[in-house]
């Protein structure tokens, strides 16, 4: 997926930059108000679909809500600091930090509300979230804990990188990477929107 | 399009989802994302690409979204590992919380 997303990029820029003329533009800005309608409806279909999910929330009560609320929190934190340092205005950092490593999601979303530039960043931010997180979840696992190894991957522990997580972790840690991942899911296109809505 | 009426739509597929929809189109319904998810990123290319100075801006993006990866990952890890030594990683609390 990640390579495909990556593609689909480069092909969009070369396209925008070289071949289409302003009209061509504006009609792909207007196939993708369509295509997030479509994107989001399916996304709200798979979080309420999800009965697996609702199930082990209750089994595992409010312990479940620990690593999630820790990831946003941090992640908003994240973002907060990198507005001071970068420069930036508080509320598209915060909305940039709130991805979660969903690149996609949160780089059209963002390119949708804000604006090309603001997207991209978040496409690019959350992508590197994800290849840093491969990289880390051996290095957390070992050296603090094996619930901390699910931090740095946020959205993606309940798809791309459960196979390490599990690898590296163990069987709880694995089931609580997947309600992670879902939570997280579920709760990125709200955090932004809101954060979007709410700093207006 | 607005906030709001992004969250409407997610809202309402949730309750279609929860309520009225079959799990044999599962499988479609992942295509459909996939396919949404692709076009949305070819478009994002196509209006980041028709940006007159954008082979100058990209640099400066990649630096800024790496800062950002990089801080909202330490932030998750500065955030979750005390309250997983806290919550998760402590038995007393554990058994408390399971009777």
């Amino acid at each position: 997926m990640i390579i495909a997303a990556v593609i689909c990029l480069l092909l969009g820029i070369v396209c925008g930059q070289f071949f289409f003329v302003p009209k061509m533009v504006e009609l792909f800005s207007m196939v993708a108000d369509y295509a997030l309608i479509v994107l989001m409806f399916s996304v709200g279909i798979s979080v309420g679909e999800n009965k697996v999910l609702f199930r082990k929330m209750r089994e595992y009560n409010v312990r479940v809500m620990v690593i999630p609320a820790g990831i946003v929190v941090g992640s908003l934190l994240g973002g907060i600091v990198g507005s001071l340092v970068l420069q930036m205005p508080l509320r598209e950092s915060l909305c940039i930090a709130s991805g979660m490593g969903w690149y996609s999601l949160s780089g059209v979303l963002l390119t949708d509300l804000v604006g090309a530039e603001i997207g991209t960043i978040a496409f690019l931010s959350n992508i590197l979230r994800e290849i840093l997180t491969f990289l880390l979840i051996p290095v957390l696992a070992k050296y603090l804990n094996p619930y901390t190894a699910v931090a740095p991957a946020g959205a993606t522990s309940s798809d791309t990188s459960l196979s390490i997580l599990m690898k590296y972790t163990n069987e709880e840690v694995a089931m609580m990477a997947v309600i992670n991942g879902l939570l997280c899911t579920a709760l990125i296109p709200v955090l932004i929107n809101s954060l979007f809505t709410l700093l207006s | 399009m607005s906030a709001i009426s992004i969250l409407i739509f997610l809202l309402v597929g949730a309750v279609i989802g929860w309520k009225f929809f079959p799990e044999r189109w599962n499988k479609l319904n992942i295509n459909i994302q996939l396919a949404a998810t692709l076009v949305l990123i070819f478009s994002m290319g196509v209006s980041l690409g028709s940006r007159p100075d954008f082979i100058y801006e990209i640099a400066n993006m990649g630096l800024r979204s790496l800062v950002f990866s990089v801080l909202a990952i330490v932030g998750s890890i500065l955030v979750v590992y005390p309250l997983t030594k806290k919550y998760l990683e402590d038995p007393d609390w554990k058994e408390g919380r399971e009777e």
